[in-house]
């Protein structure tokens, strides 16, 4: 009985695991697009920023099994992007000053 | 006795109050985790570093005029569409169905050794281009730097982990895997799509 409850939803993850699959393509698809779009650098960025972040949420909370994972493993998971973040903030200001990189021109 | 009994089982299922098992997770799960956690910090230094150094290039090459981009999309189809099918092995694995995950694990082998495959075209059209780690032919040589060593600091890990798989696969078709085995293999199968996930946004698109 308990086998045949896996199964079931086994069954269920397969679809869901599909679902997610055919998004990430999308998104990937979307993704690009945005790398030839003639539009302005700073909202690329932004854009591609949201593109990836939905798509690692994707990955960690359905292929990773994050959604069924307790609050402080997850937020554990967090702890390199908040890091980066910190990282990338700090060297931000002597990165930027001598800067032409197109996120400093928009 | 009855009330400190109570205030245990309540320390014991509360999400931040520690317990036996405060994440909730086996041993071998929560390792993974912490070396995944770990692993993404050496790539997150990587990735600041890169923004870093582009921000302070005095010009970046145009990336979609320097990568073939029909490729590099293919590499990360090819990624995504492994790591889906890794989540179905682990669910073939949870669901006591050997045969099943062994298919699933040999699709995602299939993947990472595509995926390696299109690198290495890449990784040999770049250095007959004349690119190296302190040289690069379409402008600052920081691209050329940045580019070898993001992408080659990925491309091993996606070869360790189609070396993990291999093994994984190998056991499971000898009936000797395990769910949690399969399951902490497909974290960090994961873990690699993940941070291909970052470095297609942020050092070919962006």
């Amino acid at each position: 009985m308990a086998d045949h409850g896996h199964e079931v939803s086994g069954e269920i993850h397969y679809r869901q695991y599909a679902v997610t699959w055919g998004w990430l393509l999308v998104m990937t698809l979307l993704a690009l697009g945005l790398g030839y779009a003639p539009i302005p650098e700073g909202l690329k960025a932004l854009l591609l920023v949201g593109i990836t972040l939905a798509k690692i949420f994707l990955i960690a909370s359905i292929f990773m099994h994050l959604k069924f994972e307790k609050m402080n493993l997850v937020m554990m998971t967090f702890s390199p992007l908040v890091l980066a973040l910190i990282l990338f903030f700090i060297t931000f200001g002597e990165s930027g000053g001598s800067s032409t990189h197109i996120l400093m021109t928009h | 006795m009855d009330a400190s009994l109570a205030e245990q089982q309540r320390i014991l299922s509360s999400d931040w109050g520690g317990g036996k098992s405060p994440f909730g997770t086996s041993w071998s799960k929560f390792m993974m985790w912490i070396f995944i956690i770990s692993d993404a910090l050496t790539f997150a230094a990587l990735l600041v570093t890169y923004g870093f150094m582009r921000m302070t290039a005095a010009a970046w090459p145009k990336q979609t005029e320097v990568f073939n981009m029909v490729l590099i999309t293919f590499m990360t189809f090819a990624l995504i569409s492994s790591s889906a099918v890794m989540a179905m092995a682990v669910g073939a694995a949870r669901a006591g169905q050997p045969k099943k995950a062994f298919q699933y694990l040999v699709l995602t082998i299939i993947g990472g050794t595509i995926f390696l495959g299109c690198q290495a075209f890449e990784w040999s059209h770049f250095i007959h281009e004349g690119a190296t780690l302190t040289h690069n032919p379409w402008g600052v040589p920081q691209f050329a730097a940045s580019f070898f060593v993001i992408t080659g600091f990925h491309g091993f890990h996606v070869l360790s982990g189609v070396t993990i798989l291999v093994i994984v696969a190998l056991r499971a078709a000898m009936g000797k895997y395990s769910a949690d085995g399969v399951e902490n293999a497909g974290l960090y199968w994961h873990f690699v799509d993940v941070v291909w996930v970052f470095v297609f946004a942020f050092f070919y698109l962006l």
